[in-house]
């Protein structure tokens, strides 16, 4: 049972429940009011009934010609409220704004340990694109995959024939130079 | 000259780029250098003689840099290198109108060069000057018709219209928004526009215009489906609501809620709708057309009866409903039946959800207190869990959890008897382990426990009881259990939080700073959370400990102040006219979060009680924390309260618990704080001011003490309204209610007199008033009170120790605290005083002779001055030892009861539970060990101080 609204700044004051999840980063401000001033639709937040913040999800829209896609850059939803389709339904959230902006896929990474999310995607659809190599830093570097849906322009579903080999984080930052 | 720069651009840019590169990575002097290297060969390089300007200001040079970057904005450059670093050292330096200035200059020289103007605009935009935006984004839009520039220049009129100077004037604010939208029409006519933020736009000028029908039409429109197909359909509902059109709503609405079958915003505007068309249509009923509630109910069973899987949202609704229908006096139960029926139903379909309580709780306050309780009970006897047996899967000891959430809520164990209550904690504690052990085995290390919250609860049945008995031994088994449930679900932050109340309530701030570091609160969370600690170290025992948590807390607020004027420039940048307004609220409340404001006052405050260094030091320690007593800097009707309490999950009494009046409760009692804590930092400001300002010598002669004076007055003003005011401390009457704030210990220790008195003192040293003896003596005695309190409170807290060692401790921690805090800033301004007597006595042969009054007595003369500052010196570094003595003495606290005996009803494994116990209570040691340590060499720094 959710309402679901635009993320506004002072939302920024309010997600600590959700937040003080150890797998949710909370980033500087600038990364917030980045997205938030550029796309802003793609910024959408889960309330409860009871007005608590159960989960958000952020994203963007970007790329050239068929590369033109939606992207996840994070979605988390609080403890309190799992189980309950909350990430299904703030997805499907994402696909539906990238089919109304024309997008041919969505695309999102996540942590090659992370096989609950691995899962829940794949059932959402999505398929692994490809590897990133060492895509996240930290303590122990980790792979992620780079995990896809094609939308309803990619009719050809072209957007969603995997790679056989996995790439490396400087080839994905020249593709991604590419693209802009 | 910009044309001779141009031609060689790119060879100036490899010859700055050293200079850039060392800017970026921090090293100033290194950038000064090369900077000043290039200039050697390029005198005239504009672009780095302003780099100069920048490395010198970066380095602290303040006057040199400005000399230096004023000579550069006097060439009027207008290339844009050397215009955005002048920018950017004027954004440091918060000359917004500076900037102003510069393109204004550079556009004047290069009209309709669309990138210096574009610049123009922004730089207006961070002065909020709309009239000025409105201009140039015309300009803008002449010398390049792009819609981004046509509907800058139309935000910025509907920005006067409704932010500006003029927007209180309800004739302007009309004016100016009739002008934006015939200025969107226009373009809309010419067939220009083009993107969903320009939609957004006409449809909120019409919005705030109140034509609901035209943006209606608008909004179901061809061309806004085509631009914004993307627009919040809670946009249709806002416009229907105010159109009166519930028809229209109610049918939308039941076509969405058949799509899409979880939306609370959706039932929650459907049932409003229905309630609407049943005012309407009173009259229809006798038509035989159905009561419109009742068609809601069908609806709404129809949505349960066709669902496959169960979601929450329509049984929620039902509920609604029937919550509603009994505010109205309908007959609720009649139409949809029994109501703890309706909640049962939900607790066994959704009760394995660790958001049924939530969910429950939101209809509790609508029934009465006896119902609450019956239903609570009802609830528990449908867990099937039973005080014999035990939860026999997951599901079942989540639906257990939250019945016994809801029955806390519902007030079922408030009068239960201590023996009682004792029994219940037991069993939660044996609940959590049973759970932990059974089904909390292959945890993943960011996943809570299944029982957790068993302990969560035992700790808030704990508190209950500790407060009832005014004990802390309860709550200090609460705080072991919970320590113990850490270990095993080391990413549950509720535990974290909880722990985290229990040690600053136990003054224990070695404790308090593991668990706050282990929340890993960061960011914009130094803002939200920072009451959890923050806010509750000064005064809490310790001085220089605290330093590095205000320090982490003000770096944010420093970074984001600077750059909050950039976050309104980007949604120019991207035209994103849906989030200007927010981000512009946005700003004013980061800038004027009270969490801010605080810090910075007791930062000062840390820094001032904590100098150690020789007089020189000290004060240009002093000069630099640039005090300006006579100006309030602070915004106090601005304030604002960005505190996140919700984020600690509770589950107290729904009857007890007024979450909106302990906010505000809370929150107007930090601001008298805050009034109190800024107002004394003026106020000693002052007085050092009187020996040392540099702005006295600017004053006319005979004014030098009147920001001292109008001051004090304020200080006694405000006790005395603080006093008038009875402020009650707040209650404490729940584990996750606040700890009370300083204001009372600020009342009740002796601040007022000894400031006010301090006050007294400067004057007439100053003046060498006959009175001064009688002053010293006075101030003198202060300080043997203050002294007294100090030693009073340690040997009384050591006298309780033996009995209950950690009830009181945070109280007495900051009472010490308190009166240490007095005697070091006493200490410094002595040493401030002293210097200049001795200073002025041994130059007091150049100086003129005073002309002398003919009547009234002869002022004191230097000499005894000084010699009566030197006996206060004398008195206060003997106070000070006394002080060290009691300090000295000051025991660890005693913790409660037998440590080994202590959880012995856990079926703990020995070994846990003995490094368990040892490591809680080697946390309050070392605590006590650590604050001991730095209050004594704060006392040895004082005492060395005075001494000279």
């Amino acid at each position: 049972m959710t309402t679901l609204r635009p993320f506004t700044c002072d939302d920024l004051f309010k997600f600590n429940n959700v937040n003080f999840d150890p797998l949710t980063e909370t980033y500087g401000l600038s990364f917030y009011t980045q997205y938030l001033a550029k796309w802003p639709e793609y910024f959408q937040l889960a309330e409860s009934p009871s007005g608590q913040i159960m989960g958000y999800i952020m994203g963007k829209v970007e790329g050239h010609l068929d590369n033109w896609h939606g992207h996840v850059t994070a979605l988390t939803v609080s403890p309190d409220y799992r189980r309950l389709g909350l990430a299904a339904l703030l997805m499907s959230f994402l696909e539906d704004i990238s089919e109304k902006k024309r997008a041919y896929f969505v695309d999102l990474f996540v942590r090659k340990s992370n096989q609950v999310a691995i899962n829940m995607y794949t059932n959402l659809g999505y398929i692994i694109y490809r590897t990133i190599l060492e895509y996240y830093s930290g303590d122990q570097d980790e792979d992620a995959y780079d995990m896809r849906k094609a939308l309803s322009r990619d009719v050809n579903k072209k957007s969603v024939i995997p790679y056989t080999q996995p790439i490396t984080m400087r080839e994905l930052r020249r593709q991604m130079r590419h693209d802009h | 000259m910009a044309h001779q720069q141009g031609m060689d651009s790119t060879l100036f840019e490899r010859r700055l780029r050293p200079v850039y590169d060392n800017l970026e990575v921090g090293n100033n002097r290194k950038a000064l250098q090369e900077s000043e290297k290039l200039l050697r060969k390029h005198p005239t390089l504009l672009c780095a003689r302003a780099l100069k300007g920048l490395s010198l200001l970066r380095l602290g040079r303040y006057d040199e840099s400005h000399g230096c970057l004023q000579t550069v904005a006097e060439e009027k450059p207008t290339d844009d290198s050397t215009l955005q670093v002048l920018s950017f050292c004027y954004r440091e330096m918060e000359q917004l109108d500076k900037i102003v200035e510069l393109y204004q200059h550079a556009v004047k020289q290069n009209p309709g060069n669309e990138e210096l103007l574009a610049h123009l605009f922004i730089s207006h935009v961070r002065v909020e000057d709309y009239k000025a935006q409105q201009a140039v984004a015309l300009q803008l839009y002449k010398a390049q018709p792009k819609n981004a520039y046509y509907f800058w220049s139309v935000i910025s009129v509907v920005f006067q219209g409704i932010r500006g100077p003029e927007s209180a004037l309800p004739e302007k604010r009309k004016i100016y928004l009739g002008l934006a939208q015939r200025m969107v029409d226009k373009h809309i006519k010419e067939g220009k526009m083009e993107t969903e933020q320009e939609a957004f736009l006409y449809l909120h000028i019409l919005k705030l215009q109140n034509k609901y029908q035209e943006a209606w039409e608008f909004l179901t429109g061809e061309l806004c489906a085509k631009l914004y197909p993307g627009a919040p359909v809670s946009m249709k509902f806002e416009l229907l609501k105010e159109l009166g059109n519930w028809r229209e709503l109610n049918e939308l609405l039941q076509q969405l809620l058949d799509a899409d079958r979880d939306r609370w915003d959706f039932y929650k505007e459907y049932i409003q709708s229905s309630f609407e068309l049943l005012r309407l249509s009173t009259q229809g009923v006798q038509n035989g057309e159905k009561d419109s509630l009742a068609r809601c109910q069908e609806f709404l069973q129809g949505i349960i009866d066709s669902s496959e899987r169960k979601k929450r949202g329509p049984y929620l609704a039902r509920l609604e409903l029937h919550q509603r229908m009994r505010a109205e006096q309908l007959p609720a139960e009649k139409l949809i039946g029994d109501f703890d029926e309706m909640v049962i139903e939900y607790f066994r379909l959704f009760g394995d959800k660790s958001c049924c309580t939530h969910d429950i709780a939101l209809f509790l306050p609508s029934i009465s207190m006896n119902q609450r309780q019956a239903l609570a009970s009802k609830l528990l006897l449908e867990s099937g869990v039973t005080s014999t047996s035990l939860p026999k899967n997951k599901e079942q000891l989540q639906k257990h959890l939250c019945a016994l959430q809801i029955s806390r809520m519902c007030g079922s164990h408030m009068d239960l008897p201590v023996d009682h209550l004792l029994a219940f904690y037991t069993a939660l504690k044996l609940h959590y382990e049973h759970g932990r052990s059974t089904f909390g085995k292959k945890l993943l290390a960011t996943e809570m426990g299944p029982s957790d919250a068993y302990a969560l609860l035992a700790a808030n049945v704990m508190y209950d009881l500790s407060r009832r008995e005014n004990k802390s031994d309860h709550l200090f088994e609460a705080l072991c259990l919970l320590q113990y449930v850490l270990r095993n679900s080391t990413s549950n932050f509720h535990v974290k939080l909880l722990s985290l109340k229990i040690y600053h309530l136990f003054g224990c701030q070695v404790g308090a700073q593991e668990m706050y570091e282990y929340l890993d609160i960061k960011q914009i969370q130094l803002d939200s959370m920072g009451y959890v600690h923050c806010q509750l170290l000064p005064l809490g025992g310790r001085f220089s400990g605290n330093r590095n948590v205000y320090d982490a807390t003000l770096k944010f607020f420093t970074n984001s102040y600077k750059e909050r004027l950039e976050y309104i420039a980007l949604t120019y940048r991207f035209c994103t006219f849906s989030k200007m307004e927010e981000f512009m609220n946005f700003k004013e409340r980061l800038t004027n979060s009270l969490q801010y404001v605080a810090c910075s006052v007791e930062a000062q405050i840390c820094d001032l009680v904590g100098c150690y260094g020789n007089i020189t030091q000290n004060l240009t320690a002093y000069v630099a924390m640039s005090i300006e007593p006579a100006e309030d800097r602070i915004a106090w009707h601005e304030l604002s309260d960005n505190r996140d309490l919700e984020a600690i999950i509770r589950w107290d009494p729904l009857h007890e618990v007024d979450a909106a009046e302990e906010r505000k409760e809370s929150f107007d009692q930090e601001v008298e704080v805050l009034q109190v804590r800024s107002l004394m930092l003026r106020l000693f400001a002052s007085f050092i001011d009187l020996y040392h300002g540099a702005g006295l010598k600017d004053s006319a002669p005979g004014t030098e003490t009147t920001t001292l004076e109008l001051l004090r007055e304020s200080w006694t003003g405000l006790f005395q309204r603080l006093r008038l005011m009875h402020y009650k401390p707040l209650a404490q009457k729940f584990l996750v209610n606040l700890l009370p704030t300083r204001l009372h210990l600020l009342l009740d220790m002796p601040y007022e007199r000894f400031f006010d008195d301090l006050a007294q003192l400067v004057l007439d040293l100053q003046s060498g008033s006959g009175k001064l003896a009688e002053q010293c003596k006075r101030v003198g005695d202060n300080v043997i009170t203050v002294m007294e309190l100090c030693v009073q409170t340690i040997n009384e807290s050591n006298e309780s120790n033996g009995m209950d060692g950690l009830w009181k401790r945070r109280g007495n921690q900051q009472k010490v605290a308190a009166t240490l805090e007095m005697l070091s800033l006493y200490a410094f301004l002595l040493s401030v005083l002293n210097d200049k007597l001795q200073v002025s006595s041994k130059t007091k042969a150049k100086k003129k002779p005073v002309e002398n009054k003919v009547d009234g007595p002869q002022p004191i003369s230097e000499k005894e001055r000084s010699q009566m500052l030197q006996e206060l010196m004398r008195q206060l570094k003997h106070k000070l030892e006394a002080c060290d003595a009691a300090i000295r003495t000051w025991k660890a606290p005693v913790l409660p009861r037998d440590l080994s005996s202590f959880m012995s009803d856990m079926s703990l494994k020995p070994e846990v539970e003995a490094t368990l116990i040892g490591d809680v209570s080697a946390t309050f040691k070392d605590s006590h060990e650590l604050m001991i340590t730095e209050l004594r060499n704060l006392l040895k720094d004082k005492i060395r101080m005075v001494a000279k």
